[in-house]
């Protein structure tokens, strides 16, 4: 298996998306935002669509295009501070009007399936180059304002009065979770990205443990959904999307029963 | 010393919640802040610490360190997955300029030592609070504004908690600036209470509002 280059791509950008996608998906979902990536995976359709309309690579065209949306969004939650929600719909609207009319109109030619369902087959080592260039400043930036993030998250208004600048980090973020999104669509597809953001977490979250733990038990989660989702999509010839997002509800449901069941249990 | 002038705040150009407001903080001073709900209290002390933008007038804070501790049930995701020691951490990491207090120093002096590694949803209400004084201590604050310190939290916290302020305003002279809904805790503790109602505030010392509000109310457990 490990002997087909398009699976050593695979592994090797995977190595990085699950590690990436809890490490900003804690920081959505404690910000009840997990659905942000979702949005912004359909968003990275229009900027795939317009990369393919200009001849450019998608995963660079993806991300240009999700960091103006995702900056949109912050700039949009200021307005829309009751109805947050609101801001999600708008930014689908207008990102997947952009790319329907794009592709439907015959100006780009893509293979659609394999951006929606994800698709090992079509990882290149280009690719591969740069899902290595956004990680390695994403994963620096985030540690880099670590305890700044923590912060902010935990309680905003504490953050501004100790004198962070909220509102620039939380830009910064922004693009974070732009970079995040477009390195992860060729493996897990626009469909199911916000399942490898939020189920990790959420699993790592049911084990009630300090924010540092909660997040290295939330990259374990996800490098133990994505390594397996890949290995069983290449034996059962299935889309990886697909597979990692049932890897990810399956392993949240082992993580629920063994705290409610054993867990309690041995508590008795 | 903190000074309002001519101070006047409407939210999104309606009607003014608060009218030429005027009030002088000095050094060692412990203001409670009174009024009933929506007199804008807590709108005020947002103002102070540059949350909220006046619509007129002038606020002039010359303290170094000023430290805020919010309104805990307001504030706090219970679930958050955050130790005591991760909350003090972050705020000491975040500082522009390294601070001298030191972690364990302020958990012992609030009688959280041993509660380190406790996460915030298994503290009590008053453990929570007096978290979040710890965390303001951390920046040794010349002036401290809290809001509604003693709301939800068991009656011996709330002692232990008001005892605490008092003598970090009596002995290590910090300045205090508390929105109370406590009126009895408010009476005991201040120096002196702003009174404000229908969006106008006026200065009066606790036992000219005994006399003229609570007459016989006050406890003594405070």
């Amino acid at each position: 298996m490990l002997t087909y280059s398009f699976m050593q791509n695979a592994f090797l950008i995977s190595i990085f998306i699950a590690v990436l996608c809890p490490v900003i998906g804690i920081f959505l979902v404690l910000r009840r935002y997990s659905m942000i990536g979702d949005t912004l995976s359909h968003a990275s359709l229009a900027g795939i669509a317009l990369g393919m309309l200009f001849q450019e690579n998608p995963v660079l065209s993806a991300f240009l295009a999700v960091s103006v949306f995702s900056v949109i969004i912050e700039w949009l939650r200021k307005h829309f501070r009751t109805y947050a929600e609101l801001i999600l719909v708008i930014i689908l609207s207008l990102s997947i009007g952009i790319a329907i009319t794009l592709l439907s109109s015959g100006l780009v030619h893509a293979n659609i399936d394999s951006l929606m369902f994800g698709s090992i087959l079509t990882v290149t080592r280009a690719d591969f180059y740069w899902v290595l260039f956004f990680s390695a400043i994403s994963l620096f930036l985030v540690y880099r304002f670590y305890s700044a993030l923590v912060f902010i998250v935990f309680d905003e208004e504490g953050a501004t009065i100790a004198g962070l600048d909220v509102k620039l980090i939380n830009y910064l973020f922004a693009i974070l979770v732009a970079a995040t999104i477009s390195i992860s669509i060729r493996i897990v597809g626009i469909l199911v990205i916000s399942a490898l953001i939020a189920l990790p977490i959420a699993a790592a979250l049911q084990l009630e443990m300090s924010f540092k733990k909660t997040l290295c038990y939330g990259i374990l989660f996800s490098y133990i959904d994505i390594f397996s989702g890949i290995i069983i999509s290449y034996w059962v010839n299935a889309a990886p999307g697909g597979i990692i997002a049932l890897n990810s509800v399956l392993l949240l449901l082992c993580v629920l029963f063994y705290k409610y069941k054993i867990k309690a249990k041995l508590l008795q | 010393m903190l000074k309002i002038n001519n101070l006047y705040f409407s939210y999104n150009n309606q009607r003014n919640l608060l009218i030429n407001i005027n009030l002088t903080v000095n050094h060692g001073d412990y203001i409670s802040i009174i009024g009933s709900n929506g007199s804008g209290k807590s709108t005020l002390i947002r103002l102070i610490l540059g949350l909220l933008t006046p619509d007129s007038g002038t606020i002039e804070n010359t303290y170094p360190t000023t430290a805020y501790v919010p309104q805990r049930f307001n504030q706090l995701n219970t679930h958050f997955p955050i130790t005591v020691n991760e909350v003090l951490n972050c705020y000491k990491k975040v500082q522009k300029k390294s601070l001298t207090v030191k972690i364990p120093d302020v958990l012992k002096l609030l009688h959280l030592n041993g509660k380190e590694n406790t996460l915030i949803g298994q503290l009590s209400g008053g453990q929570c609070q007096k978290l979040f004084i710890a965390r303001a201590l951390l920046g040794n604050p010349k002036l401290l504004i809290l809001d509604e310190p003693s709301n939800g939290i068991d009656r011996q916290s709330q002692i232990e908690i008001y005892g605490f302020l008092r003598t970090l305003n009596r002995q290590d002279k910090t300045t205090i600036i508390c929105v109370e809904h406590n009126l009895q805790a408010a009476v005991k503790n201040s120096t002196a209470l702003y009174h404000i109602e229908k969006g106008h505030g006026h200065i009066c010392l606790p036992q000219q509002y005994i006399k003229e509000h609570l007459k016989n109310d006050i406890g003594e457990n405070y």
